[in-house]
């Protein structure tokens, strides 16, 4: 029972293909070792991993990342008391990812006691690179090459009792050089490059409790966030131009230093209600947080030919105060019908002061004054209706209305004199949906579903106004086989008199897998997603207008993947898989002619033909019942049709040793 | 309970037993042909079902058994099994008992929220995207063979979302992608599976299960908190309708996610001063004259647009 257990879930590990370490196979059948009154399961999977890349090594950083060196690649560390009265603890689940050096590393802990504590940790650590924005001509701009750790840490007291205590503490930090651009000193003037030393740090402090009072359950939580940015930027290189060295202002800068500390508080509270009965469930949250930004912005150029400086100080403090309040109600009339009702409103208000000092030697020196507010309210109410009319068919249906309040204020003081330029607007959301299922026999289950909707004024011209949703999903699932395909397609007009956007995307996928024995599995899947879009847009050309124009987007992703598992005699495990993702976009070979409206421009970039592939195989072979080597190779390849610069191939791969117990 | 379910407990009570013929014509399982049974020691269960009992201590579910204070109602095999007497009585079978293999999605659903409702992240299951589309908690969980010790789910997270979610799982193969098949996050890290609040941004097209950051914020910010302000000038259309306006979540085959190849294609869309749109329902403001977009450095916006995501400092977001 144990082993078919265990070889159901190695079987099942292999489902995804996901990079091609750690191996998912365990060494031996995790049993454990019984320590005084615990038992204890241990594994854990040692090796190295290298990569050798060629062409566009930026590109492989951004998407892959995986380098060379000694990795604990995975591990697992359970320990469980067998009568559940541990002296310390009753339960322990450690598990790591990457340790050593990979781009993506994982600690997930929990320790437990029964009726007295409960404590999980997270942790995790991600390189991120990214060379910058495509553009049409190549490179990019905003380069990073920063590290983000998060961290969560959760203690719960008398986590079995009706009176509960919550503790608990996040962090989420980002740091590493980063390449930014500025513009000065006008609005035509250059654009230079900067280097930033990106340092940010967000953390959040919680205390809260539960209790019980008539039968209700009442938990409420007091949070504290703060967001320090320390973010500064200084000249890469001195006195670079930007693009347009033609332009009627200095060409490069002698110096440039700026200074953006921006540092946040953000107090808040939450409270919930839950109570049960035999025939209706009432659920309630409630929150209200205080959010406050305040900021300096030092900035100091200096150029020469011609000599001109300048000096800005930005200061001021932004505040968001926002309160929510969630309402849910279902009834349970009969075991077949469910009806749930949920109300929401939601009131954020951001409002801000700046304070704008400029002195420039060309232009002397400007002050103004800048206030600015922003407030959104929305409330919104969903009736859903579940009926399961039979154990052969059940359908469900749901009406949603959103109600969107936005009011804005944008204040300007200048010269002694005040502008103001309020606004206002409202903008309603009706949308009912509809769904059935069948299942006509076990194996198989059927699922379609239908959504319409209308927004009387939405807030950009891509936003959803009349759209329409069709879904639909068919199973057939036996032990050993299951097959399952899908499709959606998501349609939206949003037009007015003088433009139009439409955006249709079609979306079909079909999946399967196969395990016709143990040791031996098959799985395939394909999609294919279909995306087009029309909108008007309106830009200048050689300062005129160019009006009534479409922007025309085509694209057309397909998808395949392919993984195969053979087990030889119990002893020897063999993997294959590959994965492939190609865009074709609108079909055509060159980036400058094709689909779109009459500027040729937008012809050149609106479609991106991509291809990306990644076979591996992986091997691993059993050399006792608690130890095992591993050995595996990916592949990666990116190919961009229009700009061949920018692919690249990677040879990746592993060896390692995995021991448990 | 149901009229058969009434009627089988009058003849009970007067000394037949129709248990098993009851429950079949009813469609066998609802909880109340079971709580026609009665309890029983769960000693008794580890005569047939020794592997399960002798594995039950490394379950989230000992702790109740470990306490040995709770009713028989709530702990043990029978805690979400069932009575038991009529399952003993006939030698085993599902019909006896509440066996969740068999039973419907709504009475697994109430079986397990007997016990698990009352948390917030489970405080919109009823009305979840999942439940009415006919799911019950044994499509994810299996409280016997668990895959993961967290939630005791049947698959690791990431393979048991992609099972049904085929089409997002290609989105991850994509090249320019969130981390979710390396493993640095996971599905749950932006989605709730057992239903989500009403989300406050997009209100057409709404997002499904998405879970909120604190205030009713969207996800992206519980990591991506340098987005999150609040700032003096805001970016309205990301403050209004969200991320997605310009970013594909879970993968592209355009660099940072964009929804567009290159940027000015997807800033103009919106910037074309049409319609009713915007903050004064004039239209979203179109680019100045001086910008020449046969000009290679006005066709990349956030070159000088470096603070897109919103300013404290400059109203056009340029520093």
């Amino acid at each position: 029972m144990r082993i078919i257990a265990l070889l159901l879930l190695v079987l099942c590990a292999l489902d995804a293909q996901v990079p091609v370490a750690p191996s998912p196979d365990l060494a031996g059948e995790p049993r454990g070792e019984n320590v005084q009154n615990y038992n204890i399961v241990n594994s854990f999977e040692t090796g190295y991993r290298y990569g050798t890349v060629g062409g566009n090594i930026e590109q492989y950083r951004s998407s892959v990342n995986y380098g060379d060196g000694i990795r604990l690649l995975g591990s697992s560390l359970l320990v469980n008391s067998k009568d559940g009265h541990g002296r310390l603890f009753d339960h322990i689940s450690l598990s790591t990812q990457g340790l050593g050096n990979d781009p993506y590393e994982s600690v997930a802990l929990s320790i437990q006691k029964n009726r007295m504590y409960r404590y999980d940790m997270g942790w995790r650590q991600n390189d991120y690179f990214n060379p910058g924005l495509v553009t049409a001509g190549g490179g990019g701009q905003h380069l990073l090459d920063t590290q983000n750790r998060m961290q969560d840490h959760n203690l719960t007291l008398f986590p079995q009792s009706n009176l509960k205590f919550f503790a608990g503490f996040s962090a989420n930090s980002q740091s590493g050089p980063g390449y930014s651009s500025i513009q000065l000193f006008d609005g035509t003037g250059n654009i230079f490059p900067l280097f930033s030393n990106v340092r940010r740090v967000w953390r959040e402090y919680r205390l809260g409790n539960e209790f019980r009072v008539f039968g209700i359950r009442v938990n409420w939580t007091h949070g504290w966030e703060d967001f320090k940015d320390d973010t500064g930027a200084t000249l890469a290189t001195g006195g670079v131009p930007g693009a347009t060295p033609s332009e009627p202002v200095p060409a490069g800068l002698n110096s440039f230093h700026a200074s953006d500390p921006n540092h946040g508080t953000n107090p808040y509270w939450r409270a919930a209600i839950f109570a049960d009965r035999e025939l209706f469930h009432l659920n309630g949250r409630f929150t209200y947080s205080g959010g406050r930004n305040a900021f300096v912005v030092d900035e100091s150029a200096q150029a020469s030919s011609p000599a001109r400086i300048q000096n800005v100080v930005t200061l001021g403090n932004a505040d968001r105060p926002v309160a929510t309040g969630n309402l849910n109600l279902s009834f349970t009339p009969t075991s077949k019908l469910t009806i749930a009702n949920s109300t929401s409103v939601h009131n954020v208000r951001t409002l801000g002061d700046s304070f704008f000092a400029q002195f420039d030697s060309q232009t002397q020196t400007t002050t103004a004054l800048f206030y600015n507010y922003l407030g959104i309210r929305t409330v919104a109410n969903d009736t859903n209706l579940n009926y399961q009319v039979s154990p052969l068919w059940g359908f469900m249906a749901g009406y949603h209305y959103s109600n969107r309040l936005i009011i804005f204020q944008k204040q300007f003081t200048f010269a002694g004199a005040t502008s103001s330029d309020p606004a206002e607007q409202s903008n309603q959301l009706r949308a009912g949906e509809v769904g059935v299922r069948f299942a006509p026999w076990k194996p198989l289950s059927v699922l379609l579903g239908a959504e319409i909707g209308a927004n009387s004024h939405p807030f950009t011209p891509i936003a959803g106004a009349d759209y329409h949703a069709l879904s639909g999903r068919v199973q057939y699932r036996v032990k050993t086989f299951r097959l399952a395909a899908a499709v959606n397609a998501d349609y939206n007009s949003n037009s007015v008199s003088l433009t139009s956007y439409a955006a249709q995307s079609r979306t079909y996928s079909a999946s399967g897998s196969w395990t016709p024995r143990d040791g031996f599995t098959l799985d395939a899947g394909f999609s294919r997603a279909h995306t087009y879009t029309i909108g008007g847009i309106a830009y200048f050309l050689d300062q005129q207008l160019l009006q009534n124009q479409s922007s025309i987007y085509l694209s057309n992703i397909n998808s395949l993947y392919v993984s195969v598992r053979y087990e030889i005699r119990r002893r020897i495990d063999v993997y294959a898989g590959y994965t492939g993702v190609q865009d074709l976009g609108d079909g055509r070979g060159t980036a400058t002619a094709g689909v779109g409206s009459a500027p040729a421009l937008f012809q050149a970039v609106q479609t991106f033909p991509v291809a990306f592939q990644s076979p591996m195989a992986r091997v691993s072979v059993k050399i006792n019942g608690k130890l095992r080597w591993n050995a595996g190779y990916q592949y990666y390849a990116y190919r961009q049709d229009f700009t061949s610069l920018l692919g690249y191939r990677a040879n990746t791969g592993y060896t390692s040793l995995s021991f448990s117990f | 309970m149901c009229l058969l379910a009434a009627l089988e407990t009058v003849l009970v009570f007067v000394g037949f037993r129709f248990g098993l013929l009851f429950a079949l014509i009813c469609g066998s399982g609802c909880i109340a042909h079971a709580q026609t049974s009665r309890f029983v020691s769960n000693d008794l269960c580890k005569t047939c079902h020794s592997a399960i009992w002798n594995a039950f201590y490394k379950n989230p579910h000992f702790k109740s058994v470990a306490s040995g204070k709770e009713p028989p109602e709530s702990t043990g095999c029978q805690g979400c099994h069932g009575p038991a007497g009529n399952h003993i009585d006939n030698g085993g079978g599902k019909d006896t008992i509440r066996a969740f293999s068999v039973l419907p999605a709504a009475q697994v659903l109430d079986a397990c929220l007997r016990c698990h409702s009352q948390t917030l992240s489970r405080a919109n299951i009823r009305a979840s995207q999942h439940t009415l589309n006919g799911m019950a908690c044994t499509s994810c969980h299996s409280i016997h063979r668990a895959r993961s010790v967290a939630g005791l789910l049947k698959k690791p997270q990431t393979a048991l979302c992609e099972e049904c979610h085929t089409d997002v799982r290609a989105q991850f193969a994509m090249p320019f992608k969130h981390r979710v098949e390396e493993g640095v996050i996971s599905c749950t890290d932006c989605h709730n599976p057992h239903g989500s609040f009403a989300p406050t941004w997009k209100m057409a097209s709404r997002p499904h299960q998405v879970d909120q950051a604190m205030a009713n914020e969207e996800p992206c910010l519980k990591c991506h908190a340098d987005k999150r302000g609040p700032f003096v000038f805001e970016h309205l259309g990301v403050r209004v309708d969200g991320c997605e306006t310009c970013h594909a979540p879970h993968g592209s085959t355009n660099s940072r996610l964009l929804l567009r190849p290159v940027v000015f294609t997807l800033c103009l869309e919106c910037h074309n001063g049409a319609g009713n749109f915007g903050r004064q329902g004039k239209g979203i403001p179109t680019q100045t004259s001086a910008h020449n977009m046969a000009d290679p450095r006005y066709q990349n916006c956030t070159a000088c647009h470096v603070r897109i995501h919103g300013s404290n400092a400059d109203s056009n977001l340029l520093r």
